[in-house]
């Protein structure tokens, strides 16, 4: 977020770091806020009967995304500074996976549980623990699966690139598929509430 | 139509399409015309803080540093024939729709240096901050990295410069020399009989064939 502005040089390394610590207390508080720091909230997701996850994470792409192309469209912000992770495909999504599985059985992804941590919860502290461990574990393994974790480079690309689409029709169509996703996950969180 | 019949949600919704829909006539990338700021470019050029040197060059590619774009300018046969280690080759016509990002080192060379000046100034008006070129282009890296040549009448500190020299010309397949000193009124003409290096002994470059700038800031959940 505060990428831009950094590499144009408008402040240095260290306000650099304090920015980033008022960021990240800010994402905190509002993860909190969402009921993030609870995994029973964040569990519910996947037995279907609360789809808060779902909805606050898709509406902050939306709000980024119409954010970014806005400011880049009136020429405030230059997109083409704005750090893009590099696409690798195939380790994506094993690792979207691998994530999604440790999201189930811990309740917390990376970031509600640092929140949760900051409010005291115990199984937080668990879940940080194993973060630490499975870091570990990956840096001693990384040697070994070095080949597939960079395998499929694609580079920096987006969706208007990879899909050779205009950038404004994209936008539409991501917002397009929040509203309907949000109707949709609306109507499934009756069903799943009326079966329980 | 009333608005309180709404909920926030829904209305937060409307704006979204609405703002989704207006989108679809955004461009928020800039097209190919430019805006340069004069003063800033000629204060850049006066600092000459704009190039680096050959033997600089020489230098980063045997540290094996990929946080740079070395882009040859030259013709695909020259390209082919010989090309300094790690380089892409770019028609300067084809600069403008080549894939770069505008927070990348890009240092650029052609054979003499005029084109890759003309491709500097290009570059960084279309907001590219990190552009150099190599100072003298392709002929200075041949005449100081590849084929550097040592005058008669050195004194010791040159000397010792052109052992190191000597080393890196070897590392990059050329060959130093302990030249004559150019008389008085004839100019200093570089060895012509100097061949190329060929192609088949690249230096040694870890790393994936694409540089991959290092130390970049991970954003993320």
């Amino acid at each position: 977020m505060m990428t831009p502005l950094y590499k144009y040089g408008f402040f240095g390394e260290e306000f650099s770091l304090l920015v980033a610590f008022a960021l990240g207390l800010g994402f905190g508080f509002f993860l909190e806020r969402a009921g993030f720091g609870s995994a029973r909230k964040l569990a519910a997701q996947f037995y279907l009967y609360d789809m808060s996850v779902f909805k606050v994470m898709f509406t902050a792409i939306v709000t980024a995304m119409l954010g970014v192309t806005y400011l880049g469209w009136i020429g405030v912000l230059d997109l083409d500074l704005v750090y893009l992770v590099p696409t690798h495909l195939g380790p994506q999504i094993v690792g979207g996976l691998v994530l999604g599985v440790g999201f189930v059985v811990g309740g917390y992804c990376p970031g509600t549980s640092v929140a949760a941590l900051a409010t005291g919860r115990i199984d937080a502290m668990v879940y940080a623990l194993g973060i630490f461990a499975g870091t570990f574990v990956y840096a001693e393994v990384y040697p070994a699966i070095k080949g597939f974790v960079n395998s499929d480079p694609m580079g920096q690309v987006t969706l208007p690139e990879v899909f050779g689409l205009p950038w404004g029709l994209v936008v539409f169509a991501v917002v397009m598929i929040a509203v309907v996703g949000f109707w949709g996950a609306t109507k499934i969180e009756r069903w799943a509430g009326s079966r329980s | 139509m009333n608005l309180r019949q709404f909920t926030a949600n829904r209305k937060l919704a409307m704006v979204a399409v609405a703002l989704g829909t207006l989108a679809l006539f955004a461009q928020p990338h800039r097209g190919p015309f430019v805006k340069l700021d004069a003063r800033e470019l000629a204060s850049v050029v006066e600092a000459e803080v704009d190039h680096v040197t050959a033997p600089d060059l020489a230098a980063w590619i045997v540290e094996g540093r990929a946080d740079y774009r070395l882009l040859d300018l030259r013709t695909e046969q020259e390209y082919a024939a010989y090309h300094i280690p790690t380089a892409e080759n770019v028609p300067l016509t084809g600069l403008a729709d080549y894939p770069l990002l505008r927070n990348e080192k890009i240092v650029l060379y052609s054979e003499g240096g005029i084109h890759s000046a003309q491709a500097w100034m290009l570059l960084r008006a279309q907001g590219y901050k990190a552009v150099y070129f190599v100072l003298g282009g392709f002929d200075a890296w041949k005449d100081e990295v590849l084929f550097p040549t040592l005058p008669a009448n050195a004194d010791a500190k040159a000397r010792a410069q052109f052992e190191r020299a000597a080393q890196v010309a070897k590392f990059f397949g050329g060959e130093a020399r302990i030249g004559v000193a150019p008389e008085a009124g004839q100019a200093a003409a570089p060895a012509v009989a100097n061949e190329l290096p060929r192609l088949t002994v690249p230096p040694p470059m870890p790393g994936p064939a694409t540089p991959v700038a290092k130390k970049k800031k991970k954003e993320g959940c």
